[in-house]
């Protein structure tokens, strides 16, 4: 019979409704896509860097494990030293600009040459490799977002860079120069960002890892596990923060959609309030009424925040497909929970002061 | 039978030997120098300056009386709707002075049915929920053989699946008076039920208030302006400004 009444409120007052559910679909869409925002990015991100093949990655003294921080301060050289190390397969530098022109994105340059000896090499969609110095090399990913096809230029740096191959997505960035090129328009010749080092075996990674530390003391020394496991939104400097303020605004929508719903409908139904009242409805009875009113809305707000942040990711997909978004059923769950919790303490006060109408003035309002 | 006064003297005596009196008559409303006075901002108006009534189980009472006369407030003390400001009101052997708001509720929801001038059904219901609501709010459940002789008695049958806006005002006042009784209350609290309706529906109406007192020897408190309304109750109470003239 509750459940009748319920129904009914929420029938009887469609805009209202819309309004309410609209606005918790919003909150939890926001959640689920500012999470799966910032966490398909760190994940798309690691998994590139994994996806190079390497054992082990060298960084500079007191470096982050973030590849776009930092400058290129390690020579060259210590490459051919890690090299000579025993159980080391191959070893490749990399330098890494950080491009904030038209978009936010890493340009490694690299010597395709030990690349390949690491990674296997690419797999071509079209083109090949570098043949001259201002070519350079775009995953197929970056090629359907950005319609480019061999042959074309790219304004980077200031210099027009030729295509000269679409490559299979995956291993460390999206568009790659050759080394030289990128240490001479960075002003870093014979500096290096990174080292990726390979072993002959990868059950030889710890004891690379340690002969590695003990020729390069101070030098940032990472198993590739070991940096997988850092490449969380945790470890990022001020993501978790941004993700919590995100997800607070988006909760506040919520909680103030739903109390104003609720405020309102309480305004509204007083007289009704009286009605139960006066049938002998409990303080309990009425609070459990709204409470159960608010819970149906949100569900239903719920239900179409979820098939909302699907949309909304296809929608993203095929506008910027570089930009990774992961849906998860946890952040799904979390979301949902959220915004329950969020409509509940909403429609809280409401509810109490529903309970304490007096009922003789309720069966009096207008 | 025993006056209010004497009732309520009796009631409070720890001996109970007074009831075995062959004349007594324990009354399901007793009210004993009732009080109540509404504070509008410094103001205290008063609404009821002392009323003592005795109303007998099975009666049908009609109070009348001018408005602002204090019968509407009578009316929400004995609902438990509201409480005195002040003198004694035993309802059915409850003591309102020794009961909480939460009691007062608990009260009313198993022993009285309220019918309002206004009908007040809830209009997003069908006559059926409206009626039904009231037996989930007691907590006893569905009775259909109650709920189908109730609907019959007050000629609804047909009218059950459809909204408060869907009836006539005579039919909405049976949809209330269903849902007031369905329950058995031990009394029926009618206030002004045929205020709102026009000549032929006021004497449905009474008719069927009337019929619930022979059927089910209702207890009925009408209160009502009305002179030919107030002529189908047993007993007429005449108020003026918040006390009993005449009874």
């Amino acid at each position: 019979m509750v459940n009748k009444l319920i129904f009914a409120n929420v029938m009887h007052r469609p805009i209202r409704t819309i309004v309410s559910v609209l606005a918790v679909a919003i909150e939890v869409a926001m959640v689920i896509l500012v999470v799966g925002l910032c966490h398909g990015m760190v994940n798309d991100s690691a998994k590139r860097v994994e996806g190079v093949g390497a054992d082990i990655l060298v960084r500079p003294p007191g470096s982050s494990f973030m590849m776009g921080m930092g400058e290129a301060p390690m020579p060259i050289k210590i490459g051919d030293r890690l090299a000579e190390l025993p159980r080391v397969l191959a070893v490749t530098p990399t330098i890494v600009h950080v491009n904030a022109v038209q978009s936010l994105d890493l340009i490694y340059g690299i010597d395709l040459t030990s690349f390949n000896a690491v990674s296997g090499g690419f797999v071509y969609h079209s083109g090949g490799p570098f043949d001259s110095p201002y070519d350079i090399l775009v995953d197929d990913i970056y090629a359907h977002s950005h319609h480019s096809k061999v042959g074309q230029t790219i304004n980077l740096l200031n210099h027009d860079f030729r295509i000269c191959g679409i490559v299979e997505h995956g291993k460390l960035a999206r568009r790659f120069i050759p080394l030289a090129t990128l240490q001479d328009l960075m002003v870093a010749q014979g500096k290096a960002t990174t080292f990726f080092v390979k072993c002959t075996d990868p059950a030889y990674t710890e004891q690379t890892t340690d002969a590695i530390k003990t020729l390069l003391p101070g030098y940032t020394v990472l198993p590739m596990k070991e940096y997988m496991d850092l490449m969380t939104s945790n470890n990022i400097p001020g993501l978790n923060y941004f993700i919590t303020v995100m997800i607070g605004l988006a909760v506040g929508i919520g909680f103030l959609v739903i109390f104003l719903s609720m405020y309102t409908t309480i305004t509204e139904r007083t007289r009704e309030i009286g009605i139960l009242k006066s049938l002998g409805a409990s303080k309990t009875y009425i609070i459990s009424v709204i409470l159960k009113e608010a819970t149906v809305l949100t569900l239903i707000g719920i239900v179409a925040g979820i098939i909302g942040s699907v949309i909304m990711r296809k929608f993203f997909i095929t506008l910027f497909p570089t930009l990774p978004v992961e849906l998860t059923w946890n952040w799904r769950f979390y979301a949902a929970c959220l915004a329950w919790m969020g409509s509940i303490v909403g429609a809280f006060y409401p509810a109490l002061r529903a309970a304490r109408l007096d009922p003789v003035d309720a069966l009096a309002y207008e | 039978m025993v006056l209010a006064a004497e009732y309520l003297v009796i009631h409070q005596t720890p001996h109970r030997g007074a009831r075995k009196r062959k004349d007594y008559v324990e009354p399901i409303i007793a009210t004993r120098g009732l009080k109540k006075t509404y504070r509008f901002g410094k103001v205290d108006v008063p609404a009821l300056r002392g009323v003592d009534l005795i109303v007998q189980e099975g009666e049908f009472v009609a109070v009348v009386g001018p408005s602002g006369c204090g019968k509407s407030t009578l009316l929400h003390i004995l609902g438990g709707l509201t409480g005195p400001s002040d003198g004694q009101v035993c309802v059915d052997g409850n003591d309102f002075r020794l009961m909480s708001d939460s009691d007062r509720t608990r009260f009313r929801r198993h022993k009285i049915g309220f019918v309002f001038q206004r009908f007040n059904l809830l209009p997003t219901l069908s006559a059926r929920d409206n009626i039904a609501i009231a037996q989930h709010i007691q907590g006893n459940g569905f009775n259909p053989h109650r709920f189908d002789v109730i609907t019959q008695l007050l000629g609804i049958g047909k009218k059950l699946a459809h909204r408060p806006y869907a009836l006539s005002g005579g039919e909405q006042q049976r949809v209330a008076i269903a849902r007031a009784v369905i329950c058995e209350p031990k009394i029926l609290l009618a206030d002004e039920p045929t205020g709102n309706l026009d000549t032929e529906n006021s004497q449905i109406v009474l008719d069927m208030l009337r019929e619930l007192n022979r059927t089910f020897r209702q207890t009925i408190l009408m209160i009502t302006h009305n002179p030919e309304a107030a002529g189908v109750a047993d007993r007429i109470i005449r108020m003026r400004d918040g006390r009993i003239i005449s009874d």
